[in-house]
């Protein structure tokens, strides 16, 4: 089935990411390549056709057969897949334990292929980084200890819109290359020409790029052969640290990646000494996803009617503000804002004056005349922008007892499927996931005085028989309760809040949540989205939504409540969260009572139930009075509490956080 | 047992979208599936599985539940026996049946064991040998492999699909036992987009994609309710009086098999693709590719060697819905001309 695989010389354009592969392929110590990229752009079919150009591992192996190894690893893959576990025929018919590699051994010395490495369960990429990073497989699990050469060069793909690799994973891969779809139409022909003649005769095809394959493949092997003999003169070190440093990249590594990766170029050449342009050939593959700043590594895709000012922190803002101010009159911004405005470009840009501290505003008065009269508190329905989203700090339920079903990547909780980390085992049957190990330890004692019927080394009875008990990570229901009265509105702070909601639907959409949507406003709470899992369709409502009138809290809280109460008669076992979005300034009640009083009395029922979680997310603007009333009922409900500031991911300190725990 | 009858594919009225991205992918499997997108009870199921009677028929190797040609590979095979508990002919040629191709149903709650196949442990423990439960991956090679809801499906079911999608092979694989067969399928989706939107890297599975809604004219909404009636008064008679029309689809299909080898498509007209995918905006290259396929795919179907620029229009209009960039969580355009005079109109006035 392999021999029918694209031939890697045709492929058509890409040629970053050839490049990337062909140096790995002759110096895997280059730590191997990450490819982010948009789908369909040829990522997995150059990939799985560098596997015929691999020097043959034993070069006296017959040809053909040891020559296609570039190992998929599926993404339903388990640990005694990955690294390996008890062969267990041998176990059973010698009664000695035998170990049975897995796919870490069978990629050695070839390319380990994962493709959306981004959404690999995170103990497996762990594993598979390891062994990636020292060379060997070492296993320590179900009673067997041992341990493989596993020298593989480690392939990834990813589709940023999914969600990103943690920076310190990202950080294990040697190069990483951007792709995108080819913009030349000549070639995009060529391309359809050569698919469709490959899809109408393989063998023909790949035959008719025999030659220029074996070419590549001849220089691979040569420049393997080259390569312990390059040398890299002394002051092209200085030149490798000199470009790592005024990158400002974080670590060593990409020292170390350059050097071998200039070193494999110098050698794919044919020279044995590498020069200037050897380095910067290399030097954008190994930092582009290392570049700590200015411009961060993985800017998440943005919507086109945001800009990035929310998330930067006050200062780079004050600064940009006053920049503006010197530099452009209100008046130039005015014009600037009428050629924009037929798609409603100009939009965010007056809202996001608007939404400055109070104390930017008092420094600024030419900048807030500029922007809309927000200051009213009674103002119209209004339907306001969503500010740009940021990545969303982890959430998450705590670990319980509860078997669940299902997928996704919020939180940790016991699966009773074949799927996830085995944890333990256990004598209840429930779905034929026999753990090995422990079936071998409960069968032992006895098998003196078993019969053996069928010449097995190791007799099993029923009772033996143990499964395993998995744990993984799953979805959870998320219900948005957002406030949309008049007091959001004020200084545009509900751009912000929309813009925190937002990044937290994307994070829910990376992490495969259901969720639902109430708001309320005016009088009543209405549930905008009934129980989903469309992200979609929340993201439209949300930018659709209007704002204006009282703020009847208690209402919102109680239609919340409703739907993570009826989500729980259906599924008792699930873990439903409830985010509250809100300043807290309740005014309108459901009863006779004062309105904060009637909240605060509910909060401490309905915190009484104990299955739900609650998260409040303060929108009250940052000033010289401070009301408080959303921390008040975020104790109340035995919430987390944050700010809108508060909920975005720092990156930096969770390297820090990640790294050390 | 009593025959059970379908709803026969050509007495399906209206949503003729549809029925053509169906046929297509019937001519011509390697554009690789459908999505249907729309709402409920617009004959959707009907149709797909109304496909059965008019697919054409493969030789298949009889002895084992995995779907093989007769020409696959020979190591391929023997594993297959192996694991079925049947043994392979001594004169090397086994047996050979012909069937319809299958139009295999995925319930959205399946488990993964009962997509992929399961290794049965247990026995492998307690006896000592290999024994496979195939799956509905196994079932559907060389057939069609149909999702009511896709949408809807476990993540890491779609993983799977993905997975054998791409590689075209099923592995099965417990405690370090493992066993691979071939798993090529044309995928076939319905889903109600209220419902959630599908993972980027599935959509592009789907070669196509259609969009369909309820009928609007009332003559034809008559005509639905009064064939569906007929139907089920007497479903052999119904059936009978439409074999007519079925033979004919499939004399169609298969005259239009034979001729797409010979389609040939000019280079201005690949250009032609390649400009509107450009223009458009669309993510990575399968749109291209697929778009010459359908347009290849819909002269052979109207008994034409050569491609014409409608052929690429109409192909674009079922190739690229689902293929045009978009912003993190928009909806999908359904109107593929639009996008073009829109993004015409944003040239023009600057």
């Amino acid at each position: 089935m392999h021999s029918q695989l694209y031939p890697f010389a045709a492929v058509i354009g890409q040629e970053e990411l050839k490049h990337a592969l062909l140096l790995n392929a002759v110096n895997p110590r280059i730590g191997g390549v990450v490819i982010r990229g948009e789908k369909g752009t040829a990522k997995s079919t150059t990939v799985r056709a560098l596997g015929k150009l691999l020097p043959p591992v034993d070069e006296s192996a017959p040809e053909g057969e040891e020559r296609s190894r570039v190992i998929t690893l599926p993404l339903n893959a388990t640990e005694d897949m990955v690294a390996g576990g008890i062969d267990f025929h041998c176990t059973m018919r010698d009664g000695c334990r035998v170990f049975q590699p897995g796919l870490l051994a069978r990629a050695d010395k070839g390319v380990l292929y994962i493709d959306e490495v981004n959404l690999l369960d995170d103990h497996i990429v762990d594993l598979v980084l390891d062994a990636a990073a020292s060379g060997e497989n070492r296993v320590e699990r179900e009673g067997i200890s041992f341990c493989h050469p596993a020298s593989f060069v480690l392939v990834g793909t990813m589709n940023p819109e999914e969600g990103e690799l943690r920076p310190q994973l990202l950080d294990r891969f040697g190069f990483c290359v951007e792709v995108s779809a080819e913009h030349d139409a000549e070639k995009r022909v060529e391309m359809m020409l050569c698919r469709e003649s490959f899809d109408e005769d393989r063998e023909a095809f790949i035959a008719s790029y025999g030659n220029e394959n074996e070419r590549i493949a001849g220089k691979i092997l040569a420049a393997r052969r080259m390569l312990p003999a390059v040398r890299m003169p002394s002051h092209l070190r200085g030149f490798i640290s000199e470009l790592c440093r005024s990158n400002n990249v974080a670590g060593h590594r990409a020292d170390l990646v350059i050097e071998q990766a200039a070193r494999a170029t110098a050698a794919y050449r044919g020279s044995s000494v590498v020069e200037v342009d050897d380095i910067t050939a290399v030097a954008s593959l190994a930092l582009s996803h290392r570049r700590r700043d200015p411009v961060p590594p993985s800017p998440p895709p943005e919507p086109p009617r945001s800009r990035e000012r929310q998330n930067q922190d006050e200062q780079p803002e004050q600064d940009r503000g006053n920049e503006e101010r010197e530099q452009a009159g209100p008046d130039e911004r005015q014009d600037d804002g009428g050629q924009d405005s037929p798609d409603g470009r100009s939009g965010p840009e007056e809202r996001s004056s608007e939404n400055r501290t109070d104390e930017q505003q008092q420094k600024d008065p030419e900048q807030s005349e500029d922007g809309d009269d927000a200051d009213e508190a009674a103002l119209p329905e209004q339907v306001f922008e969503i500010a740009a989203p940021f990545k969303v700090r982890p959430i998450s339920s705590p670990k319980d007892r509860a078997m669940r079903r299902g997928s996704g990547k919020r939180s940790r909780s016991r699966v009773s499927q074949k799927q996830g980390r085995y944890t333990k085992s256990t004598m209840k049957r429930r779905n034929n996931d026999i753990a090995l190990d422990a079936t071998l330890r409960a069968a032992a004692p006895f098998q003196r005085h078993r019969e053996n019927l069928n010449d097995m080394a190791v007799i099993l009875h029923d009772e033996d028989i143990r499964e395993k008990i998995r744990e993984k990570r799953l979805g959870n229901l998320l219900i948005f309760v957002v406030d949309a009265s008049g007091s959001m509105g004020a200084k545009g702070r509900m751009a912000a809040s929309k813009g925190a909601v937002m990044s937290l639907l994307i994070d829910a959409y990376q992490k495969r949540d259901k969720l639902a949507m109430v708001s309320f406003r005016k009088d009543s709470a209405t549930v905008n989205l009934p129980v989903t899992s469309s992200v979609e369709l929340a993201a439209k409502l949300l930018r659709e939504m209007p704002v204006g009138g009282r703020t009847p809290f208690s209402a919102g809280l109680v239609k919340g409540y409703e739907i993570a109460r009826n989500h729980l008669l259906k599924e008792p076992d699930a873990r439903p969260m409830i985010i509250m979005v809100t300043d807290g300034k309740a005014n309108k009640a459901l009863g006779d009572r004062k309105p904060l009083e009637e909240v605060f009395d509910l909060s401490l029922k309905i915190a009484g139930e104990g299955r739900i979680r609650f998260l409040v997310v303060d929108t009250e603007e940052p000033g010289l009075v401070n009301f408080g009333l959303a921390r008040k009922i975020a104790g109340m409900l035995q919430a987390e509490y944050f700010k809108i500031d508060d909920l975005q991911a720092d990156t930096l300190l969770n390297i820090v956080k990640n790294t050390t725990s | 047992m009593k025959k059970q009858y379908t709803y026969p594919f050509s007495a399906i009225v209206g949503q003729e979208q549809m029925k053509l991205a169906l046929l297509l992918n019937i001519i011509n499997p390697t554009l690789s599936g459908v999505l249907i997108r729309g709402e409920k009870g617009t004959a959707k199921s009907t149709a797909v599985r109304a496909l059965a009677d008019i697919l054409p028929e493969i030789d298949v190797i009889s002895a084992v539940p995995f779907n093989l040609a007769p020409d696959e590979d020979p190591d391929v095979i023997r594993e297959c026996f192996a694991v079925s508990g049947e043994t392979l002919p001594a004169e090397k040629t086994p047996a050979v049946e012909k069937h319809k191709v299958r139009v295999v149903e995925l319930p959205v709650g399946a488990t993964e064991d009962r997509v992929v196949g399961t290794l049965d442990l247990e026995h492998a423990l307690k006896a000592g040998e290999k024994r496979i439960e195939p799956g509905l991956l196994a079932q559907a090679h060389r057939g069609i492999l149909y999702v009511d809801e896709v949408n809807l499906l476990d993540d890491h079911v779609v993983d799977v699909l993905l997975d054998s999608a791409a590689m075209g092979v099923n592995t099965i694989e417990r405690e370090g036992v493992s066993f691979a067969h071939p798993s090529r399928f044309t995928l076939v989706g319905t889903m109600n987009p209220e419902e959630g939107e599908l993972r980027p890297q599935l959509l592009d599975r789907f070669g196509l994609c259609v969009h369909i809604e309820g009928i609007t004219d009332p003559d034809e909404r008559v005509e639905v309710m009064e064939r569906r009636f007929a139907f089920e008064e007497d479903p052999e008679a119904f059936c009978r009086r439409w074999s007519g029309e079925s033979e004919m689809l499939v004399e169609r299909i298969r005259k239009a098999r034979e001729l797409y080898p010979s389609v040939s498509v000019s280079r201005e007209n690949l250009m032609a693709i390649a400009n509107y995918c450009l223009e458009v905006g669309v993510d990575g290259h399968r749109g291209d590719i697929i778009i010459m396929k359908t347009a290849k795919t819909l002269a052979a179907y109207d008994g034409r060697a050569l491609v014409e620029k409608e052929d690429i229009d109409r192909a674009a209009m079922l190739a690229l819905p689902h293929r045009i960039r978009r912003q993190p969580l928009q909806d999908i355009v359904m109107d593929v001309g639009s996008v073009l005079k829109n993004k015409a109109f944003e040239r023009v006035s600057g």
